[in-house]
């Protein structure tokens, strides 16, 4: 009964220590000199939702079923060399213990951007990309219940900019 | 000796009295045997293990440590920006550094489709 007791113990430790998400990665490095850290709430996203006159869409893109839908930002841009490569080793030990799904990878000039979704055919639950430079890493996630068909279209609005 | 008739006649403060007048007698050394008796139970309590009392305890302590940590809401970062617009702008700053980083993929399957696509072109040019 002891020992159940002592590695029932031990095994929600490990668990809760190991346990990462967007937020807890964000509340780790958000500190840290020379990474600059924006967070966006949930509550946020619905004050942007109800601004009347904000212009989110054109006629190809509506945003607004992409914002609405939103209910966490959280971006980290690290130039400190010391928390570079615990932030990379944090970001893909998230991705790796969720159902996330690589999108794409790109390497080009020493960088490493890697794009991952969670989510099904018509919705994302989470959005995370990791890029990697020789001293800069950039690690965005995105949490919510996202149209997949808006939010695709979106990216492909923004990239023919 | 008395007859049972006898005896439920007596009252109770006479059937005290007989009690006490007729003592029973002790057997040789019970005492001495009842004290080594006891004294073995005692080492052979002492010698059993007991179910440690810390046990319901600790299993409070993690079900309770285990139910904080489902129910009770954790502490969130604090908002950036105060202002939705400011905000708002950040959100589609941040589209756009996604989009930057998926064009570097895409100008690489650019890159590799037009190479791909010179052998095609050069056949297609030999056979006009």
């Amino acid at each position: 009964m002891k020992r159940i007791i002592i590695l029932f113990a031990a095994l929600l430790l490990t668990v809760s220590a190991f346990a990462q998400n967007g937020k807890s990665i964000y509340q780790k490095y958000s500190d840290a000199e020379n990474v600059s850290a924006v967070y966006v709430s949930p509550a946020m996203f619905r004050l942007i939702g109800q601004i009347p006159d904000l212009e989110v869409g054109d006629d190809n893109v509506n945003l607004t079923p992409v914002i609405r839908s939103l209910s966490g930002l959280y971006i980290l841009n690290s130039e400190n060399e010391t928390v570079n490569g615990s932030l990379r080793a944090d970001a893909e030990r998230f991705i790796n213990s969720g159902k996330y799904e690589l999108l794409m990878e790109a390497k080009d000039s020493g960088e490493v951007v890697r794009m991952y979704t969670l989510g099904n055919d018509r919705t994302i639950e989470g959005f995370v990309m990791l890029a990697a430079e020789a001293n800069e890493v950039t690690f965005i996630c995105l949490d919510g219940q996202m149209p997949r068909k808006d939010f695709e279209a979106l990216l492909s609005k923004e990239m023919n900019k | 000796m008395k007859t049972l008739e006898e005896i439920e006649n007596l009252s109770l403060e006479e059937l005290e009295q007989k009690a006490a007048e007729t003592a029973a007698p002790v057997p040789d050394g019970l005492e001495r045997r009842l004290r080594q008796a006891l004294a073995a139970r005692e080492l052979a309590d002492a010698a059993r293990p007991r179910p440690a009392r810390w046990i319901p305890y600790a299993s409070l302590a993690v079900a309770a440590a285990a139910a904080a940590l489902v129910v009770l809401p954790q502490r969130g970062p604090k908002d950036t920006f105060d202002d939705p617009l400011l905000a708002y702008a950040e959100v589609e700053k941040a589209f756009q550094t996604i989009s930057n980083k998926m064009s570097v993929g895409m100008d690489i399957v650019r890159d590799a489709e037009q190479t791909a696509g010179m052998p095609y072109n050069t056949l297609n040019k030999i056979q006009k």
